[in-house]
């Protein structure tokens, strides 16, 4: 499975998670514990950085690759052919082989 | 006024919270206007002991009015009240007045008072309180969209991780109209193909080549192609490859992909897996047929076209029959794919009786072809889509590759016809070559000194072999020859090559030593191994094959008998050796096509002179018998001794 592709979007959740977290240990009764929230916090904006680095990254990508712009399936076509030639070479090969151990059996 | 003084105490006018916001605002009450602040005092003086007062003068007044003056004026009364309100309204307007003077006397300033402690910390308190609820709020609402983003994306990611794989492959377009549509977000898997929609050549987009993505039950891709939509190409020749079976590499694909997967994500992700790569191979063959279909059609279009190779005998929806050359008459057709396509068997080959006049029974593996000399069915058909798809559909981007294909003695045709008939032409020639091809290894396999070799032409429609003979080294010494070469070498031939190309269907033969029917008049060498070339029928081919390969026997035994200088001479095929004078011994060859033995038989043939007994030449004959080519010049070596010796040798033959 794409395990790159699930990667972006857990990313987003992990970052809404920590949000809450924060939140939730501001509201905390007996007061926020300092190096929690100040880890939290460091957590979050790594990964909003990491975040806006990859999706900066994908739409580059995006714009200077695009699949089958301009282009048809032609060469898909003639692959197609030489999957056929293919195995038709290789029913040849197995009655080349077929022949030549009918006369190994013989001797 | 005789009340006693009353005071009544403000609350002091520092700034109190109206209220707070979610997002620590807070909000205070509008500060009042001057004006209003006065009016608002002034509305909360007292005056109810004036007026108590004025009606307990109002009621003494007139119980006195009513005791004095009964008979008094009736609007009395009347007036007193004006009196009394006047007098009323003179007591405020002085207030009013009295206040007014004071104005410059108003207290100058308040300072705020200090905030009690206990203030402090309960104002504190209260917005302290309201922003943790704020935040409490925050922080539930955060983790709330935690979860149910996460569960989207794992329903979503199944479906958007196929999608991805697949568009490595294929053109995955959206249609944003759609999206509000709750099943679909609007994408389609787009097959067509944009070179070949040239409104010049009309082609039609095909309906498969646009397929929609959608959902299935369990929120996976799933595509939809309905049964036997799609079409593959068959090839093959009529009576010989029945119509309707099923090519055994076809697989039954199901072409409606969906599935419902309980159990763990290990085993979902490889079924996953190997859903995709179901789809992607229902996609593939719907592509394929999309390029079948593209084909049969240019195919119908070339057919009406005049070809020199084939007549089209036989035209009905989705098949095309035509006779080519030498007995062979093949179909094209587009057989529909798909689970139920074999049930239309029994249909078909009722059709099949009438096209054709004769049903041959299912293939019956390849050595009835190959006795008929038809090439495989397979590679033709291959032969066929390549053909077609290098020179017709590539032409809008390599338009001088279409004329490479083209052999130089075709007329000349528009650039768009011409492939058909190259095709049919090439497979006619396929099926001549086999035949003579037949005819030479009937011819090699009986003569244990010849060899048969085929040279790869390059060309479809051109074949050749070489048929190879090998002969035994002389044993003659050097130094006494003719045929010396200025670098004092012998002209050694050992081995003798006959040439057989067939183009078209049109075969020639080149080679040395051609046996002529009227004797050579000059027997000098160079005139001797001179290379021939001329042509022949198939029918004629073994013969003129083994007479070709006498005849150089002949040749080469000659060259050994004037090396040693006997005086030999050469007649078609014979070796005519003369012994003495008026006397010859003959070497001559037989050759049989169908001999099983060996096809040339060698005579041994005595002429003698006029003799006084006789008349004419008299000739006695000896059969010698098939003999290799070593035994051959033995017998060689023997008549030359014998040609040193005198008459008395002869005798004793």
């Amino acid at each position: 499975m794409c395990m790159r592709f699930l990667c972006f979007p857990q990313r987003v959740v992990k970052v809404l998670e920590l949000a809450g977290g924060v939140m939730e240990e501001l509201a905390s009764p007996s007061g926020p514990k300092k190096e929690f929230v100040n880890s939290h916090c460091r957590e979050f904006m790594q990964s909003m950085k990491d975040i806006q680095v990859t999706l900066r990254e994908e739409i580059k990508s995006a714009c200077e690759y695009r699949p089958f712009e301009k282009c048809d399936y032609n060469a898909r076509i003639a692959n197609e052919i030489c999957f056929q030639k293919l195995e038709y070479v290789l029913t040849q090969l197995d009655d080349l082989k077929q022949t030549a151990d009918r006369y190994i059996s013989f001797d | 006024m005789d009340s006693d003084m009353e005071i009544s105490l403000d609350r002091l006018p520092i700034k109190r919270l109206e209220s707070i916001e979610e997002n620590g605002a807070e909000h205070f009450p509008s500060d009042v206007g001057y004006d209003d602040k006065r009016v608002s005092l002034i509305r909360r003086i007292d005056f109810a002991w004036a007026l108590e007062e004025e009606d307990e003068l109002k009621k003494k007044k007139q119980k006195k009015s009513s005791k004095d003056s009964s008979e008094q004026w009736k609007w009395k009364g009347m007036v007193e009240n004006l009196q009394l309100a006047h007098q009323e309204l003179s007591v405020i307007i002085d207030l009013i007045d009295t206040v007014q003077a004071n104005d410059a006397v108003t207290v100058a300033g308040m300072t705020r008072p200090k905030p009690m402690p206990n203030e402090i910390l309960s104002d504190l308190a209260v917005s302290t309180a309201t922003k943790l609820q704020g935040y409490r709020n925050l922080g539930k609402y955060f983790k709330q969209s935690a979860k149910a983003l996460e569960q989207k994306i794992n329903r979503e990611a199944r479906f958007y991780g196929a999608l991805i794989r697949l568009q490595r492959n294929w053109k995955v377009k959206r249609q944003r109209m759609l999206a509000s549509n709750a099943s679909n977000e609007g994408f389609t898997i787009d097959l067509s193909d944009s070179s070949l929609y040239d409104p010049t050549s009309g082609f039609r987009p095909s309906t498969l080549s646009t397929i929609r993505v959608d959902h299935d039950s369990a929120g996976m891709l799933a595509i939809n192609v309905p049964q036997d939509s799609w079409y593959s190409l068959r090839f093959g020749f009529v009576g010989l490859n029945p119509i309707d079976n099923p090519n055994k590499s076809d697989e039954h694909i199901d072409s409606t992909t969906g599935q419902d997967i309980p159990g763990t994500s290990e085993m979902q992700s490889a079924s996953d897996d190997k859903y995709v790569k179901e789809t992607h191979s229902l996609l593939r063959e719907v592509h394929k047929s999309i390029f079948a279909e593209q084909l049969f059609d240019m195919l119908n279009r070339e057919a009406f076209n005049e070809g020199v190779g084939f007549n089209i005998s036989g035209i009905r929806e989705n098949f095309m029959e035509m006779s080519i050359g030498q007995g062979a008459s093949l179909f094209v057709s587009l057989h529909p794919s798909g689970k139920n396509a074999s049930i239309k068997k029994s249909d078909s080959a009722t059709l099949l009786v009438e096209s054709s006049g004769r049903i041959e029974p299912a293939e019956e593996g390849d050595s009835r072809l190959k006795k008929l000399g038809f090439p495989s069915r397979a590679s033709y058909e291959i032969y066929l889509q390549q053909i077609f798809h290098e020179n017709a559909f590539g032409k809008a981007k390599d338009q001088p590759k279409s004329k490479s294909i083209r052999v130089s003695n075709q007329t000349e045709k528009d650039s768009n016809s011409g492939l058909l008939d190259h095709f049919c032409l090439s497979l006619t020639h396929r099926i001549f070559s086999n035949r003579v091809l037949v005819h030479l290894e009937s011819v090699v396999c009986k003569v244990p000194y010849l060899h048969l070799i085929s040279h790869p032409t390059w060309n479809s429609r051109a074949s050749s072999w070489t048929v190879f003979m090998t002969v035994p080294p002389s044993i003659i010494p050097q130094g006494n020859s003719e045929t010396q070469s200025p670098d004092g070498k012998r002209n050694l031939k050992t081995q003798f090559r006959t040439k057989v190309v067939v183009k078209d269907d049109c075969i020639s033969v080149e080679a040395e030593c051609t046996p002529n029917v009227v004797g050579l008049l000059k027997s000098s060498s160079c005139n001797l191994f001179s290379m021939n070339k001329y042509e022949c029928d198939v029918a004629d081919l073994p013969v003129m094959i083994l007479q070709q390969v006498a005849s150089q026997i002949v040749c080469w035994l000659l060259e050994e008998a004037r090396t040693v200088g006997t005086k030999a001479s050469r007649d078609f095929l014979s070796l005519a050796l003369e012994i003495v004078e008026g006397e010859r011994v003959s070497l001559v060859a037989q050759v049989n096509p169908e001999d099983v033995k060996g096809c040339i038989s060698w005579w041994l043939v005595m002429e003698n002179g006029c003799t006084e007994e006789r008349e004419g030449v008299s000739e006695s004959r000896k059969l010698l018998g098939h003999l290799s080519l070593d035994v051959l010049y033995s017998v060689l070596m023997d008549l030359i001794n014998l040609c040193g010796t005198g008459r008395n040798a002869l005798e004793r033959l």
